[in-house]
């Protein structure tokens, strides 16, 4: 058919709505009809002008029937057979700004996690008033047992201890931040270490082991800090969940049996110099069958937490009875978890080892458990991080060697091989730097990214090249 | 009577100038009728034409019953006399017209002839003949009628005139005479047959149309032939025969002249001559004319077959026999040997020939020249003939399936997931091929061992390597295999002729576990050291328990135990206390099975027939499988018999796994087949399948619940397979081939070497001869 391009000042109707109170159009304002051709820039232009928002230069994206506009209006109505006559309903949000690619930190080994201390990340939040502004630092954790503590500039401020000065005598699996003074590590040798870090200038720094929590049985794969009760989540191989104490008083003795040096017959004696606190944890849950792999706390009620494993489910655990509330089964095995703060009760998004990231309504009262499907990545998808912006945006890090950023109001329902329920696609996708060129590795094969931490200074993801990459993470979607 | 008279007269002179006509119908009646009218009548003059001749009409209908008669007849009397009263007259003329008669005619036709005979002037007889009575198929054509010369006038110019018109003599011709009123009123009512309404213009009387010419319009008017005479299919005359005579009138032989060379061509022929001498005529072009001409005019080839698409041969195409080639005895110069003796002839033209063994006779004729011709060629060309005619044309119709309706009903593998898929973790970091892999019963630690010496342990999910061993600097491990209990942690690798038991030494690995592994392996020591072990005095112990040495033990390797020779199989019994080990290349000690808490070894079978593969323990009874090249023999271990044979019919088994439920089995072999066996159907296979383009190296069922196995092969794929057992006895297991993965590279023919299932998930890990392990999911 011969393309039936809009006869010149053809006028479309359209209907503005949006779902951001702060910038809500007047409801007589609300209809308007535009040239069919105008394409997103022409559409935004009109929403910032001062007859309509007045809001100067807002960059808006627009929504039609759940996916972005991304052609001229006429085009989008010529590709879904509509008719100009039609009424159409864009839904505005503000612009996405792409991730770019900002900066690389170079590691030794494959880098395990990542965490930032900013302004706006949920430690700088409990570091309060003693966070100074500019401090912004950038916690990693790598395979050869090291955390490193880098500046915003790239360069290391400081660098934990080795096993056998008081360190992790394996791979470090996860670290976070608690406050701009303290932060916690687990890993491979089954503890959890609880670190003072002080700065002597903004160059120079020092981390300190002030606690060993002994505990797994298993490695420990994932590790979530509050720092405003100083309590520490953590999920092992072992499939338990363990909820910790940093405060040296307040947490108990630790198994004997687990410590280091129990058994005459072992091998490595850690002959520590710096001598650190062992402690057990508050309450250690084998509630899970197989490898628990992620364990979060609630976003609004810290007494709640959630956690996943690779036997399929989503537990919900009450952390003051230590009793697991409620359990929700998935079909695959699950690999990382986040959870998305919505309204009274928050949105689980869980990564699983089938390439798709699955949103769970933790809820008992929910009809549907699983509310959409994220898919895109063609390797387990092993970390995920909400935005910090808002709660539309999600990033997951996979071992294909991406990471990409979901809108979760993009949404389309799900072809017939998909299944039920409705499906979502990334609107970026971050590949590493430095692969560019080269032909996509099978399986991710060296790029793999194990950590991510989404924070308004930036996406920090690190991975399998050894490497932190820092990519743009304001604004990005709003 | 006057009146009378003067018609009598008229009526006269009217017959003489339309006698013939008259007489040629026939059609006296009319004439006379009239005349007997006029005479009653008399000169009743004033009627006019209509009615005369309705009158008429009405008369001759009167008189229809004579008509006939008196038409056939020779003319009545009053016409007649007259007619020969006027004949007599004219005879003198007759007389000197008509000469030279057959007199023979007279003594013939004495009775009714028609002349008379009389004297003539010279006394002589003197034959004068009667007037030639001009019937109608005279040809005399001059005797005119009386015709009516006025023209193309209405004749009712004429009415107030007695005559009607003029002759061609210029005589008037007298109006006929008319009925009087009452004859006219009986005409006027009854209109007579033949009437026409129209006068003659020619005598005035009325126009009525003859009984005849009736007949002749109703005849026209049906479409029939005008005359009753005229047959419409006379027969033929064959002017000129149709039959060719055998002997012609004319057997003249062929003229002389027809021999002859025409003159008259010889005369054109030299005018072409002499035309051509003087250059008048080219009989031929000139040759540069020609060649000009023929390059002038370009020649079209027309390709038939341009267009013509190669098909396929007739499926019904049954290719003629091939027969042999011909021997010495169809030379026409065989040797001696081969011609037959006297008897032999004798006998083969005693026999029939259609038992004749060959239906010829070898013949010796000394020069190919001397051969005569093939005698029976119009017999055998007869026959061939024959035999195509009489061969059943009627083509016999092949089964006409669908290909795909054959195939079994499978379920759709999409229907059939979950099951490992693609890719997703490589690991990297063996040289050389990867021999073995083997997934710790949690899941969570893949041990491998290769090409390299070195047994190495690997997270599972990302690949990294968090263990390695180097066992040997020479020989490659053949095999790893974990203890499949979770208690401990403990992996058995082979090397060469040790054996290797070991706790990898993983930071993951909780003290309590680690310890309770070394508890179990060092336990044994102490058994030993009593003395338990069952050796006769003075002969070799099948193996050697002892601590590898420091260095290896300070890696967590615990145990050696040294065989004599080299082992390429380890097989763990479920509760983890023995283990199997099979050295192919061991004759007699072949197969061995190990007790860990006992550090001993023994050798369960004097001899084996053939050479024993690999063996494995039964997943839930005691019993023991050992496979030969060929066979698979099942062992009762507590009543020490042999208890089944299976027999998978592969030429050399490569390896077995034993279903988790325990009755199937499955079977890969060199020969590119994987065979399911079914044991309590039968120890055949119940499927074989050779999906495989290169041998197939292992073979495994997935153990934690899930319907698949999968197989893996020297083509560098791995097979998955769907593969359920039903619960119910009396059904047959499903098999549904679900995925081939492609990934491991194929190096120096050999591709995948050994794989193993997670224990939970559908996830499964391979080794291949590429150095790297994959994990598949």
């Amino acid at each position: 058919m011969e393309p039936r391009g809009a006869e010149p000042g053809a006028q479309v109707k359209v209907t503005f709505t949006t779902t951001e109170a702060d910038i809500q159009l007047p409801e007589t304002k609300r209809q308007l009809l535009v040239p069919a051709d105008i394409r997103r820039y022409g559409l935004s232009r009109i929403l910032n002008s001062e007859s309509m928002l007045d809001t100067g230069a807002i960059p808006f994206d627009f929504f039609v029937n759940g996916s972005f506009l991304r052609t001229s209006l006429d085009e989008y109505l010529q590709s879904n057979s509509l008719s100009l006559e039609s009424n159409v309903t864009l839904q505005y949000v503000r612009s996405l700004i792409p991730p770019v690619y900002e900066a690389s930190f170079e590691h030794d080994d494959w880098v395990s996690a990542v965490d930032v201390l900013s302004g706006s990340s949920p430690a700088g939040r409990w570091s309060g008033d003693a966070f100074q502004h500019g401090q912004d630092r950038i916690l990693s954790a790598s395979y050869d047992g090291l955390l490193r503590i880098w500046n915003a500039s790239g360069q290391v401020i400081a660098t934990s201890s080795s096993g056998s000065h008081g360190g992790h005598i394996a791979s470090i699996k996860a670290a976070k931040f608690l406050s701009n003074t303290q932060l916690a590590s687990a890993g491979m040798d089954r503890t959890v270490r609880v670190w003072k870090y002080s700065e002597s200038d903004h160059f120079s720094g020092d981390l300190k082991p002030t606690l060993e929590l002994y505990g797994h049985t298993g490695s420990i794969d994932s590790l979530e800090v509050d720092g405003q009760s100083k309590r520490i989540l953590t999920a092992s191989a072992d499939g338990a969940v363990g909820f910790w104490t940093t405060s040296k008083a307040s947490a108990p003795e630790a198994d004997s049996s687990l410590l280091p040096g129990a058994h005459l017959s072992k091998r490595r004696k850690v002959t520590s110099s710096v001598s650190a606190a062992q402690r057990g944890p508050l309450a250690l849950m084998s509630i899970h069958n197989a490898p628990a792999t992620a364990a979060v706390f609630d976003p609004r009620d810290r007494t709640v937490a959630y956690s996943v494993s690779q036997d399929h489910t989503v537990r919900t655990i009450d952390l003051t009875t230590s009793i697991v509330v409620s359990t929700l089964t998935t079909s695959h095995p699950l690999l990382s978890l986040c959870a998305i703060p919505r309204g009274t009760s928050p949105l689980l998004a869980a990564g699983t080892s089938a390439r798709h990231i699955t949103l769970v309504d933790p809820r008992v009262s929910a009809t549907t458990t699983s509310v959409m499907t994220l898919r895109g990545h063609t390797n387990k998808v092993v970390v995920l991080s909400a935005s910090p912006d808002n709660e539309y945006a999600l990033a997951s890090g996979s071992h294909d060697g991406t990471c990409r950023i979901w809108d979760l109001r993009s949404v389309r329902p799900a072809t017939k091989d998909e299944g039920l329920g409705s499906v979502s696609e990334p609107v970026y996708v971050i590949e590493r730097e430095g692969r560019d060129g080269k032909k996509k590795a099978i399986a991710g094969d060296g790029y793999k990214v194990f950590d991510l931490t989404w924070d308004k200074l930036g996406i920090f993801s690190g991975g399998e090249d050894k490497k932190i990459q820092i990519n743009r993470g304001r604004d990005i979607t709003i | 009577m006057a009146s009378k008279l003067v018609e009598k007269k008229r009526k006269v002179r009217v017959a003489e100038s339309e006698s013939e006509d008259e007489f040629a119908g026939g059609d006296f009646d009319g004439i006379l009728s009239q005349s007997e009218d006029e005479f009653d009548v008399g000169s009743d003059e004033e009627h006019d034409d209509d009615e005369e001749s309705a009158n008429e009409g009405s008369r001759s209908e009167e008189d229809d019953g004579d008509s006939a008669i008196l038409s056939d007849d020779i003319p009545s009397y009053i016409d007649g006399e007259e007619a020969m009263g006027k004949l007599i007259e004219d005879l003198p003329e007759l007389e000197i017209e008509e000469p030279g008669v057959d007199p023979k005619r007279k003594e013939n036709d004495d009775a009714d002839r028609n002349y008379r005979v009389e004297k003539d002037a010279n006394g002589n007889e003197r034959y004068v003949y009667d007037e030639i009575d001009p019937v109608y198929d005279s040809d005399d054509s001059d005797a005119q009628g009386a015709v009516n010369t006025i023209g193309n006038i209405p004749l009712s110019f004429y009415d107030s005139y007695p005559h009607i018109g003029y002759d061609i003599n210029g005589k008037k011709i007298m109006r006929p005479a008319t009925g009087d009123a009452l004859q006219s009123l009986l005409d006027s009512i009854e209109v007579p047959k033949g009437w026409t309404g129209v006068t003659d213009i020619n005598t005035g009387n009325p126009l009525n149309l003859s009984q005849e010419e009736l007949e002749l319009v109703r005849r026209v008017q049906h479409g029939l032939l005008t005359d009753d005479l005229q047959d419409p299919y006379p027969e033929t005359v064959e002017y000129f025969t149709s039959i060719e005579e055998k002997m012609p009138l004319s057997a003249a032989p062929e003229p002389k002249r027809r021999f002859l060379p025409s003159k008259n061509e010889a005369k054109q022929v030299m005018k072409l001559v002499r035309a051509i001498r003087e250059g008048r005529i080219l009989p031929y072009k000139p040759p540069e004319e020609r060649q000009r001409e023929e390059e002038e005019k370009e020649e079209v080839h027309f390709d038939l077959w341009q267009n013509e698409e190669a098909a396929a041969p007739n499926p019904m195409h049954i290719p003629a026999p091939k027969l042999p080639p011909p021997g010495y005895d169809m030379s026409y110069n065989p040797p001696e040997e081969y011609l037959p003796t006297k008897e032999e002839i004798e006998e083969w033209e005693k026999l029939d020939p259609e038992e004749r063994e060959k239906d010829y006779m070898p013949q010796k004729y000394g020069a190919l020249r001397k051969v005569p011709a093939w005698d029976t060629l119009v017999k055998e060309r007869f026959e061939r003939s024959m035999d195509l005619y009489l061969a059943p044309r009627v083509r016999k119709n092949r089964l006409n399936i669908d290909p795909n309706s054959l195939l079994p009903k499978l379920p759709s593998p999409f229907e059939l997931k979950p099951f490992p898929t693609v890719a997703q973790t490589i690991f990297r970091g063996h040289e050389g091929r990867v021999r073995s892999v083997a997934i710790d019963p949690t899941g969570l630690v893949v041990a491998s061992g290769g090409d390299d010496g070195t047994v190495r342990a690997w997270e599972l999910l990302t690949g990294r390597q968090v263990w390695s061993v180097k066992l040997s600097s020479d020989e490659a491990v053949n095999a790893v295999r974990w203890r499949p209990t979770k208690d401990t942690f403990i992996l058995a690798a082979a090397t060469g002729e040790d054996i290797f038991l070991m706790v990898p030494i993983h930071p993951s690995v909780a003290p309590a576990l680690d310890q309770a592994s070394r508890d179990i392996l060092a336990a044994g020591f102490g058994y030993a050291t009593n003395g338990h072990q069952q050796t006769a005095p003075g002969k070799e112990p099948p193996a050697k328990w002892a601590r590898p040495g420091a260095k290896l033990e300070d890696e967590g390797v615990l145990i050696r135990v040294t065989v004599r020779t080299t082992v390429k199989v380890i097989n763990w019994h479920r509760r983890g206390d023995h283990f199997a080990t099979v050295s192919p290349s061991g004759q007699r000690s072949s197969v061995a099975i190990h007790t860990l808490s006992k550090h001993l070894t023994q050798i369960p079978f004097r001899k084996l027939s053939g050479l024993a593969q690999t063996a494995a323990f039964h997943p839930s009874r005691p019993l023991f499988f050992v496979a030969t090249q060929r066979t698979i023999r099942c062992y009762d271990l507590q009543k020490l018999e042999l208890v089944k044979v299976v027999q998978p019919g592969a030429k050399w088994i490569s390896s077995f796994d034993i279903h988790p439920g325990g009755d199937n089995l499955i079977v890969g072999s060199y020969d590119k087949r994987l065979l399911w066996h079914d044991l309590d159907l039968s120890n055949r296979p119940y499927k074989t399948m050779r999906f495989h383009s290169e041998a197939i190296r292992a073979v495994r069922y997935h153990r934690g619940g899930l319907p698949l196995f999968a197989d893996t092969s020297d083509d560098g794929t791995i097979q998955i397979f769907h593969g359920k057992v039903p619960n119910d006895q009396l059904e047959h297991p499903t098999i549904v081939p679900v995925k081939i993965l492609k990934g491991h590279k194929v190096v120096s023919k050999l591709g995948v070497l050994d794989m193993d299932w997670h224990p939970k998930e559908p996830w499964c890990v391979s080794a291949g001869a590429d150095g790297t392990i994959r994990l598949w999911m």
